[in-house]
């Protein structure tokens, strides 16, 4: 009851102005509003501090070898004496693993997002959205020990078999396609009905017989295709494309959804299918902001560490032959987490401080990559505000 | 394009959109499904006589006088396994010299087979690693030794091209003529009244600390040191994101600024999880010397930091939620801005920032990259709370890495391995699907 009245007097006296009061409440008020800022401000001296202290420690290395090494050699051997540091099998390894999973999380991220904001009704949408949701929370170990000890004995006994299924599986709706849409195309400029229905039948006929030829012929040479180890590049770019695929979704759905219906009413208005809409008004319109999607997807996939250092087999060799994604490989953050453990025995050693270098590394590509991301989500947002 | 061709296209494209999300549906349940099933293995399995000694044995737990009972039953039969044993060592030195070798080298593999099965065999020594004193404890384990035991597998190198295979060999056929040619058959047919299998729960899987690196027992200090380090993070960052947040959607003007803040909120969010780890190691112990080396400070201080950009992007979508006219009819009657945030716009926008922290809460558990150099130790005992401000503790993400790919018998202990994701997995869905309700019941709410 105390404080009621408490609060009682003051909101009377609130109106009740004296000098002393006024410049009490505007000194606390400040006070309180500069609390605020310091706390708001703690972000940024974080980030400071993070560049700061990873910087510091990655210097001397530089200072040590300098940057010919770690940039154009391959010969990773930290533990020698005296150790050679040349990270460009590293760095490779970890292009490799990040480009694979694009490859696969991009289409099918784009495809799920324009899915997710044209095509399903809400009532299936409020059951997709969880799923998603499911898949960015479960920990990346998780995943890492998925791939370890699920994903790895399956590649490596039955790799061959698998790669034809998925083959098969992937590429034949898109060659069917693919035959029907040519196969269209070519004959449209005929302009007698009859003789352009047999000229599409023929090229039906041929093109289909070259797909299918074409299906066997890989299908069979990827069967014989013998994986030496289930832990390879392969394994790890389809795990980590699961991973980067929910930011991937979610940033380019908000991207779709940012896009007016004015424009897609439009488009249906001109007597256009849905996919055509899509494809030729709304993704051109949304492009920018798809793209900071994928940036932002392909940095979790370039960041995400226990998933390949469990699971990619920690060689630091380039493959063989370059695009060899059934081989070994090391990426920059399992060579950090890896080796840090034995490297932290000797602070200040290039052992050491090889390994903030690195740490350096992602860090600028990650903040260039943000940097870059934010300002293209920002123009597109005053681009379609300013329609 | 001729009309059909454009429907067809048009169907297509759906299909590949609808495909997209079913492969990711997919993919979840097969990520999920093995978790899940091999995981509750962890704790419902079929146990034999040698888990129930040990329960007694390391735990104090179970009932003294049937285990006396079963392990009399089980003895009876072990006992002409032990028999013949002896029987032949007396008859491999009544051999010829060279006969002699050739089936010592053979039995030389029978007796470890069987050890593994059984666990010592009489006369043996004491073993010093507790893996050693008992047999397989778990009857799936039991028939995968037994069959180790009954075959010697070998290595088809015969094909140069491909890879070698393996294929088995029974290894009765090598002791044929020998008084040990029997035991093989005897073994693999009473092998259930040796080890007495029986349907068992073990809930010790969850609130047990471990024995003998993770060989019996359960994982309780890993699942309290996620506990802490989860908690920990979310003591220091939930009350800075909060605070963050109001400034940020509240007192914030635009300018060039604010707008370098926010950009620091995001690259914070971008920065990739082991570049924390390397901060922490490098600020937390090395520089600000929060404790000798890692600790659970330092991993607490280390994960609070990471999850702070979301914590912070949460808190503001919550409070822009809260409708115009709460805060305008709070200022209207004459309440000041710091007392609006206080008493209208906090209240009315908990619900939402609490999902946000409940899914940092779930992330901070599920990190691992950020605690190996700051927290995470691969073994240990669970550490009271007292010691959180100087010694490491094991955690549950850290320990399936460490399990999984640098003990010594990864492939032995697959099923704590299991349970461990699973406690893990569940741990962190479980806190996502709670903010999930929450979220849509806040949804329903604020639609009246």
């Amino acid at each position: 009851m105390a404080d009621d009245s408490v609060g009682g007097n003051n909101r009377t006296n609130a109106f009740v102005i004296s000098a002393r009061k006024r410049a009490i409440q505007k000194v606390s008020k400040t006070m309180g509003e500069g609390m605020l800022l310091a706390v708001a401000s703690f972000v940024a001296i974080v980030v400071l501090f993070i560049f700061y202290f990873v910087a510091r420690d990655a210097v001397p290395f530089f200072q040590l070898r300098g940057f010919s090494e770690f940039f154009t050699s391959s010969n990773w051997y930290p533990a020698d004496q005296p150790g050679q540091f040349g990270a460009l099998a590293i760095i490779y390894g970890s292009l490799m693993v990040t480009l694979g999973s694009a490859m696969i999380a991009v289409p099918m991220g784009v495809a799920a997002a324009i899915c997710l904001s044209d095509i399903l009704p809400f009532s299936i949408r409020q059951y997709a959205k969880p799923v998603i949701e499911m898949l960015a929370a479960i920990p990346s170990v998780a995943f890492g020990f998925f791939a370890l000890v699920v994903l790895a004995p399956l590649l490596q006994n039955n790799g061959g078999p698998m790669l034809m299924w998925a083959w098969w599986i992937l590429v034949s709706p898109f060659l069917v396609l693919g035959v029907l849409v040519v196969s269209d195309l070519l004959t449209n400029s005929i302009k007698d009905p009859q003789r352009r229905r047999q000229l599409y039948a023929f090229l039906l006929t041929v093109l289909g017989l070259i797909a299918v030829f074409l299906l066997y012929k890989v299908g069979t040479l990827l069967y014989g295709i013998q994986i030496l180890t289930g832990t390879n590049a392969l394994n790890v770019s389809i795990i980590l494309s699961f991973m980067a695929l929910p930011t991937i979704v979610s940033v380019s759905e908000d991207a779709l959804q940012a896009v007016g219906r004015d424009i897609r009413e439009g488009s249906y208005a001109l007597g256009a299918t849905r996919a055509e809409t899509i494809i030729k008004t709304i993704l051109p319109a949304a492009s920018s902001g798809i793209l900071a999607a994928v940036i932002l997807g392909i940095m979790r996939a370039l960041g995400e560490t226990m998933v390949v250092w469990m699971a990619s087999g920690n060689s630091s060799h380039s493959p063989e032959p370059w695009f060899n994604y059934l081989e070994a490989i090391r990426t920059l953050t399992a060579t950090i987490a890896g080796d840090m453990g034995e490297a932290d025995q000797v602070t200040g050693s290039a052992r050491y401080h090889v390994l903030f270098a690195m740490g350096l590394l992602l860090l600028v590509i990650s903040f260039i990559s943000n940097l870059v991301s934010e300002r293209i989500v920002v123009r597109q947002r005053k681009i379609l505000s300013g329609q | 394009m001729n009309i059909g061709t454009r429907k067809i296209l048009d169907r297509s494209f759906t299909a590949l959109g609808i495909g997209s999300i079913v492969v990711m549906a997919i993919a979840l349940l097969i990520v999920l499904v093995p978790i899940i099933t091999n995981g509750i293995g962890a704790v419902f399995f079929t146990g034999t006589v040698e888990h129930r000694k040990m329960l007694i044995n390391e735990f104090k737990r179970g009932d003294t006088d049937k285990l006396a009972e079963e392990i009399a039953s089980s003895d009876r039969y072990r006992s002409t396994v032990y028999k013949m044993l002896t029987g032949f060592e007396a008859e491999l030195d009544r051999m010829p010299p060279e006969k002699k070798a050739e089936y010592k080298e053979k039995y030389s593999q029978v007796k470890p087979a069987l050890q593994a099965l059984l666990g010592p065999l009489p006369g043996d020594p004491e073993p010093m690693l507790t893996r050693f004193k008992y047999g397989q404890t778990r009857w799936e384990k039991a028939e995968e030794k037994l069959h180790d035991f009954l075959y010697e597998s070998k290595w088809d190198n015969s094909n140069p091209n491909v890879m070698s295979k393996e294929y088995f060999v029974s290894r009765a056929l090598g002791f044929e003529g020998t008084t040990l040619a029997q035991l093989f058959p005897y073994v693999k047919e009473n092998i259930d009244h040796m080890l007495l299998p029986e349907f068992t729960v073990y809930w010790g899987f969850i609130t047990d600390s471990s024995v003998d690196s993770h060989f019996f027992g359960g994982i309780w200090p890993e699942i309290q040191g996620t506990f802490f380090l989860a908690v920990g993070a979310m003591l220091f960052a939930f009350p800075l994101g909060v605070i963050a947040a109001v400034y940020f959607t509240e007192y914030a003007k635009p300018g060039f600024f604010n707008s370098m803040l926010r950009s620091a909120n995001s690259t914070l969010a971008g920065v990739p999880s082991i570049v924390f780890g390397m901060f922490g190691l490098a600020f937390f112990i090395n520089t600000l010397k929060v404790s000798e080396s890692k600790s659970v400070i330092a991993g607490a201080l280390t994960l609070a930091i990471m999850i702070l950009p979301t914590i912070i992007r949460a808190a503001e979508e919550a409070i822009l939620a809260v409708p115009k006219t709460y805060r305008e009819a709070s200022l209207s009657l004459g309440s000041t801005k710091w007392n609006t945030i206080a008493t209208v716009i906090l209240p009315a926008a908990l619900p939402g920032i609490l999902t946000g922290g409940v899914i940092s809460l779930g992330r901070a558990a599920g990190e691992t990259a950020p605690i190996i150099f700051t927290a995470a130790v691969s073994v240990g005992s669970a550490i009271g709370l007292a010691d959180v401000f100087s010694s490491p503790t094991p955690a549950l993400s850290w320990n399936i890495y460490n399990l999984a790919s640098e003990h010594e018998a990864a492939s032995q202990i697959r099923h704590v391995q299991y349970g461990m994701v699973l406690a893990l997995v569940s741990i962190v869905l479980l806190l996502n699907l709670s903010a999930i309700v929450l979220r849509a019941r806040i949804s329903k709410k604020l639609k009246g």
